[in-house]
């Protein structure tokens, strides 16, 4: 295409917005058609919505930006949704106090949660295995052990606390009454629960706190740059001397504690643990990160687009939800939308990459 | 220090040393061996292992896999990969089963309806394909990405069709003919084909034995058709030559848009036709879970096979092989006792060292 300075700078602009004028556009047809999009209950229920797919797409991010991609997240979620909930109900049955389990349990699943990543990562930094195959095969092992783990039925009987903590929000407000941290204020009337406007869901406010944590170590830090250079031209990045395969084993082994946490999470939401927690959230998840401006051949990507494309997909899933639509459209919308955000990079690559 | 990679090479081979050759063999055909085992130690662990019906049981749930590993086949060839196929199936299963049922209902007769029905989902089989083929080779979209996009749609629109409940309803003649044998075989009575003796007593149908299938006879002609066509035609040759080196083989004059759009419409009619096979045989339309994880195993079975998912090499022979180890993991471990779920663990461990293998050995697959 043969353009001026100023339209080229323009398409690039417009290249790198264009998700975010999608999602703007998602909202301003939600918000006419349905009712109450624009309220805090509305936004926060979509921010829960989204937080599995928030951290899976987190974790999926540095893997593809080395050019990989991590397809066990899913089942990998599901294995640590199980062990968490196992962890707890043992703990429990052995008499400790839900505290104390609650906090071993989120401990040890996070810190069992780096193994499956380390797995991957030494299969392909070290053994050479292409990332699609290794993490395939993980997916299956990640699957049959949690299945075996709960046998098939999801994992009952947590304490009552778990759910508090799960569904629970940092602030409740009452007019009148004024502000409480954690709980809603006691004896309330049945007039003053429906005035209650809860704000910070606790999940949330816990996934997106991790996320920015690594946002910060993929755009500041060393190892951050040394993520773009393997995904930029792995060769290259061995020669000027990264080491390359354990970055590469970090980047794998960041997108399980990602899977783990994910898991975590839904078990604090659900208050159960099921093997199938994530089985549907690995494409949203590489949906988001490729949208969010990933590219699969690695080097580009970040995370706010990332955060941006989980939410295209946690807005058009509650907005469908409060219209009363089938979530299944949602499959058909986000495959569509999946293949645009390639064929737009495909076809106008001077409106993602600069100076081409 | 040389990467891990090598170093286990260098240690392979000063141990074999001279038997390099046998070492060669043994990874060439490590797959059969492999079979081979598996069977020996099923035989132990599971009751009546060998037994007409176990094979039949083997054949039967190793066909749906063995077709939508073998469109697989030729996508992987060509160095891409097809994540749709077993939502595909899903949708082409729910589709020809409503059409069955509609049309049952409305009174046509089960004649008409079951070859209808069956041709439909057949040829709307061909769409998902042609689309996936259209993103890949005319716009160079990932292969990967195309067909994850097909796999959401094609859910969604599995799940739209049939409200998340299996179709059921079907005209009751659709069950004989999935289930349907060419020859029945009653101890004292003798042969009969294509349907079962007359009045069978209650106590003789024990005595029944089915021989060869209606499904395996289908799946087998299918499979050789299209292990002829990938490995005697031009246009399997294009497909290698395609999955060897793009560039080179658009240099040569290989029409590769056009070879690469048949390449994913053969793998989406595989997967259809293993979707109406999925009716015709069971009797309802169901779409595919998520935890089926349908393509897991077709991929899993082609690159046990052999196949590179470089592209440039594989076939359909060994795809078979592949199909049939995992089929003989699943049956084994249920006659075994052993909960179907570690079959996933297995599964899992398998493709990861049968790539290993692959990458370790290179000169074992080429020499």
């Amino acid at each position: 295409m043969v353009l001026s300075e100023k339209g080229r700078e323009r398409l690039y602009l417009l290249g790198k917005s264009w998700i975010f004028l999608f999602l703007l556009g998602e909202a301003v047809i939600f918000s006419f058609i349905g009712t109450g999009f624009f309220s805090a209950k509305n936004f926060q229920n979509i921010l829960v919505a989204s937080t599995t797919i928030l951290l899976l797409a987190a974790g999926e991010t540095f893997v593809i930006i080395t050019g990989g991609i991590d397809l066990s997240v899913g089942f990998v979620m599901g294995l640590f949704c199980v062990i968490s909930a196992k962890i707890i109900v043992s703990l429990q049955a052995l008499g400790f106090s839900p505290v104390v389990s609650l906090v071993v349990s989120i401990a040890g699943t996070l810190l069992l949660g780096l193994l499956p990543g380390l797995l991957n990562g030494v299969l392909v930094a070290k053994l050479r295995v292409p990332p699609f195959i290794a993490t395939f095969g993980m997916y299956g092992i990640a699957y049959g052990l949690s299945e075996i783990l709960c046998n098939n039925v999801p994992i009952a009987g947590l304490p009552s606390l778990v759910g508090f903590i799960g569904n629970g929000y940092l602030l409740y407000y009452l007019p009148g009454r004024g502000f409480t941290w954690f709980a809603p204020p006691e004896g309330l009337g049945r007039g003053e629960v429906r005035a209650l406007l809860a704000l910070f869901p606790n999940v949330f406010l816990f996934a997106i706190l991790v996320v920015l944590i690594f946002a910060f170590i993929l755009s500041r830090t060393q190892f951050g740059q040394h993520v773009y250079a393997i995904g930029g031209n792995i060769d290259a990045a061995r020669r000027a001397g990264i080491p390359v395969e354990r970055d590469l084993i970090r980047v794998y082994m960041i997108s399980s504690f990602f899977a783990a946490l994910s898991g975590v999470m839904y078990t604090l939401r659900f208050v159960t643990g099921r093997a199938d927690a994530g089985s549907a959230r690995m494409l949203d998840s590489v949906v988001a990160v490729v949208i969010g401006g990933a590219s699969l051949y690695g080097g580009t990507g970040n995370m706010i687009g990332s955060i941006i494309g989980t939410l295209v997909i946690g807005v058009l899933e509650t907005g469908m939800v409060n219209l009363g639509l089938p979530t299944y459209n949602k499959y058909v919308y986000v495959g569509v939308i999946l293949v645009l955000a390639v064929l737009i990079d495909q076809f106008f690559p001077e409106m993602v990459r600069k100076g081409e | 220090m040389p990467p891990l990679f090598i170093r286990l090479r260098i240690m392979a081979y000063s141990h074999f040393g001279y038997g390099q050759r046998f070492a060669v063999q043994l990874g060439r055909n490590w797959v059969v061996l492999f079979l081979v085992i598996l069977v020996v130690l099923f035989s132990f662990t599971g009751r009546g292992f060998f037994s007409p019906k176990t094979l039949n049981n083997i054949l039967l749930t190793s066909s749906p896999a063995l077709l939508l590993a073998a469109g697989e086949t030729f996508v992987i060839i060509t160095g891409g990969i097809d994540l749709s196929v077993g939502f595909v199936r899903g949708l082409i299963s729910v589709i020809s089963a409503i059409i069955m049922r509609d049309l049952y209902a409305r009174g046509y007769s089960p004649s008409f309806c079951i070859p209808l029905g069956i041709v439909v989902g057949l040829a709307l089989g061909l769409l998902p394909g042609l689309i996936n083929g259209i993103l890949v080779a005319r716009f160079r979209v990932p292969p990967f990405i195309a067909t994850l996009g097909m796999y959401g749609v094609a859910n969604g629109f599995a799940l739209r069709f049939s409200k998340g409940f299996p179709i059921t309803f079907l005209p009751p003649e659709v069950g004989q003919i999935g289930n349907g044998f060419f020859a029945y075989f009653l101890p004292g009575r003798g042969l009969s084909f294509f349907a079962r003796h007359a009045d069978i007593v209650e106590g003789e149908m024990r005595n029944l034995i089915g021989i060869v299938p209606y499904a395996i006879v289908v799946v087998a002609v299918l499979l050789l058709i299209f292990a002829f066509i990938l490995s005697r035609t031009q246009f399997g040759q294009h497909v290698y030559a395609i999955g060897g080196n793009i560039d080179a083989a658009r240099r040569a004059g290989i029409p590769v848009e056009r070879d690469l759009i048949r390449v994913y419409m053969i793998s989406s009619f595989f997967a259809a036709l293993s979707g109406v096979m999925y009716t015709l045989i069971f009797s309802i339309g169901t779409h595919t879970q998520f935890s089926a994880s349908l393509e897991l195993f077709a991929i899993a079975a082609v690159v046990i096979g052999g196949a590179s998912l470089m592209g440039g090499k594989g076939s359909i022979g060994g795809t078979t092989l592949g199909v049939l180890v995992l089929a003989l993991l699943e049956i084994g471990f249920l006659m075994s006792g052993i909960l179907p779920f570690y079959r996933y663990i297995a599964v899992g461990t398998i493709l990861i060292f049968a790539v290993v293998i692959d990458q370790t050995f290179p000169e074992i697959i080429y020499e």
